[in-house]
């Protein structure tokens, strides 16, 4: 990584420390700090607001819960989901459905970095694995 | 044609029977898998966003089941060396964290097999009988778990077995430029190890394909292969994957030591490992130093070599014994990776394309070869003529580099020069036919008792083979005390001595007739 790039991440996550809000991501706030980004460029503005944008995406990420499904899925399992979710993490989830015929049957949960599989196409990899 | 039906069949019921085990043991259940994406994809290296919970050279899996190493752990993203075909890796495809680090099948189910850094079999057998693994990375053996080298490692190589020995534990080092004998020596080794209960692990790092199915026919043809395992990193191969396969073969290695069993390690050759580490490091953007290689570069040798080493009785009394080969250019010693190898290592057999032309094989320069630990673990029989031996060869060679201009010489030098000319064409060897040591014994007690210098200097190499052949006559009881002896009594010497007289009698001159005598006036 290049020092450009280096300090640019830097003043990124100080940007991103400033856009957080009892622990979750302020809307007003990023609105605040894309307003001082604007009338402040930085050196690499582009760099910097790009590393500031996977933060928040990545930060966001963690507050959705994001339901792949092959079948029909109604709102009250979405709701469940994002209860169990919510006390899981700690913190409040949302479950957003999306349709995936590829899984067969079943669903794939993602929160963030986390995959919670119970798919049958992803059963069926697991057995491929194991045979 | 009737049979057909009936294979077709049989294979079938094979494949649902696997099919139908694997179903049954098969427990579904909700997974919770790390992912993360890649971003971009380079020459054996991926870099990898998410995976916040990645630990240091811990494993990822890609799309198609390809392993990586993860490397480079920054908080933002994550540098991982592939250990595989990387081609329809793309940037956005998942990532997913495993949990373990690198590891490799080890056990007994390897004797004999030809296998990848991954433990993958390349002969063609099928998997390695074995559920035992390793991680490829290990601390090697504490200080208070190691015994000095005290016990010998026979080479076969009479020149290598008397003037710098090898001991069980030791790192000696093989080096020298492209084509001059380099593989042949560790191999002849191994070869030699035949019987003698030690295990032999070969592993070839960038190698040509061909070179290495040579070296797989010839211990296939000498019956080596039943105690050697074979790790191949191909030339064509990713990167990571040469990189791993020392650390690879050496955890197989361990596995034996560690089981109070004697291992000799082949690297051939660690420079290919120095050129994948340096083409990964760049790649990864790591700050390059001497030679573009990085800062590391003498770190991840000496972590390698440290494993070898002779464990106390109490720790199992197993050895590792590392003979890593180093290729130099242009005969430049000197260089940045051979000079850290030989810092690392307990010695060095370096060999000069000079005496390789010349066809004094093996091509070991005496003078720039030393073995630091070796003396001490070389058997008293050996002792009792190494000095003289190597004190002689050294006067040769001095007084050789002086006769070539032509200089008269007093009779004293002459005899020096006509005795190293003979201990030059006895420690001369054919490829893959190591000596037995009491042949080798045999040798060098005439050489150095002056048996020699009587025999034509056309003649020696017959001469030689025929007090070989004459080495197996001297009794088992000679032969058992050459082995366990403090100390090379004088019987045996005797013994030894007069066996040899009576072998090359027959390749002495004739004598002069005695002049006419003059008819008395």
């Amino acid at each position: 990584m290049s020092k450009q790039a280096k300090i640019a991440q830097q003043f990124a996550r100080q940007l991103f420390k400033l856009s957080v809000a009892d622990g979750a991501v302020s809307a007003e706030r990023v609105g605040g700090v894309l307003a001082y980004v604007e009338k402040n460029r930085p050196a690499n503005p582009v760099m910097v607001l790009r590393a500031y944008h996977r933060l928040v995406a990545t930060e966001l990420a963690k507050s959705v819960a994001v339901v792949e499904h092959a079948g029909v899925v109604d709102d009250a399992l979405l709701a469940t989901i994002a209860a169990s979710m919510s006390k899981k993490y700690g913190r409040p989830v949302a479950a957003s459905g999306r349709p995936n015929a590829s899984l067969l049957a079943g669903l794939r949960v993602r929160v963030g970095d986390d995959v919670y599989e119970s798919s049958v196409a992803g059963q069926l990899s697991a057995l491929a694995s194991a045979v | 044609m009737s049979q057909a039906p009936g294979i077709l069949e049989a294979s079938y019921d094979r494949a649902f029977t696997g099919l139908s085990q694997a179903r049954a043991a098969f427990a579904p259940h909700l997974a919770l898998r790390e992912v993360g994406f890649i971003t971009g994809v380079s020459t054996g290296i991926a870099t990898v966003s998410g995976l916040p919970g990645l630990g240091f050279e811990e494993l990822v899996r890609f799309p198609g089941g390809l392993l990586g190493i993860a490397f480079n752990v920054d908080e933002e993203e994550v540098g991982v060396v592939l250990l595989g075909e990387y081609q329809d890796l793309h940037a956005g495809a998942e990532v997913e964290r495993t949990g373990r680090v690198m590891d490799i099948v080890v056990g007994e189910g390897l004797l004999g097999r030809v296998i990848d850094p991954l433990g993958k079999p390349l002969d063609g057998r099928g998997k390695v009988a074995s559920d035992r693994r390793l991680p490829v990375e290990r601390p090697a053996p504490p200080i208070m778990d190691r015994v000095p080298v005290v016990v010998p490692l026979q080479t076969g190589l009479k020149v290598v077995d008397a003037l710098i020995p090898v001991g069980r534990g030791q790192r000696e080092l093989i080096l020298g430029d492209r084509q001059t004998g380099k593989t042949a020596i560790a191999i002849d080794t191994i070869l030699n190890q035949r019987g003698k209960d030690v295990v032999c692990v070969y592993c070839a790092i960038g190698q040509r394909a061909a070179a290495v199915a040579k070296v797989v026919a010839n211990l296939s043809e000498k019956g080596a292969m039943a105690y050697t395992v074979v790790v191949v990193a191909e030339g064509n191969d990713a990167p990571g994957l040469a990189y791993i396969a020392p650390y690879a073969a050496t955890s197989i290695a361990e596995y034996f030591m560690e089981a109070g069993r004697d291992v000799l390690v082949v690297y051939d050759d660690l420079t290919h490992h120095a050129r994948a580490y340096r083409e990964l490091s760049l790649l990864l953007r790591r700050p390059p130093g001497r030679e573009a290689f990085p800062g590391d570069i003498f770190y991840i040798h000496s972590r390698l070599l440290e494993r070898a080493t002779h464990l106390r009785p109490e720790s199992g009394g197993g050895s590792l014994t590392a003979l890593p080969i180093i290729e130099t250019e242009a005969q430049d010693i000197s260089a940045y990776i051979p000079t850290n190898l030989i810092s690392i290592t307990d010695g060095q057999i370096y060999l000069s394309p000079t005496l390789f032309e010349l066809g004094n094989l093996p091509a070991v320069d005496v003078g720039k070869s030393v073995s630091r630990v070796g003396g001490a673990a070389q058997r008293a029989a050996y002792r009792a003529v190494a000095g003289d031996l190597k004190l002689a060869y050294s006067q040769f060679e001095e007084l050789e580099a002086f006769s070539k201009f032509g200089i008269r010489l007093d009779k004293a030098s002459q005899q020096i020069i006509d005795h190293g000319k003979r201990i030059r064409a006895c420690l001369k060897q054919s490829e893959s036919q190591p000596v037995s040591m009491h042949e080798q014994i045999a040798v060098l007690l005439a050489l150095t008792a002056g048996l020699f210098d009587r025999v034509p200097l056309e003649k020696v190499a017959a001469a030689e083979m025929a007090l070989r052949k004459a080495a197996s006559d001297i009794p088992a009881e000679v032969v058992e005390r050459l082995t366990s002896a403090d100390k090379l009594s004088d019987p045996d010497r005797k013994a030894i001595l007069d066996a040899a007289s009576r072998a090359l009698a027959a390749f002495l001159p004739a004598p002069e007739p005695a002049p006419p005598a003059k008819p008395a006036k």
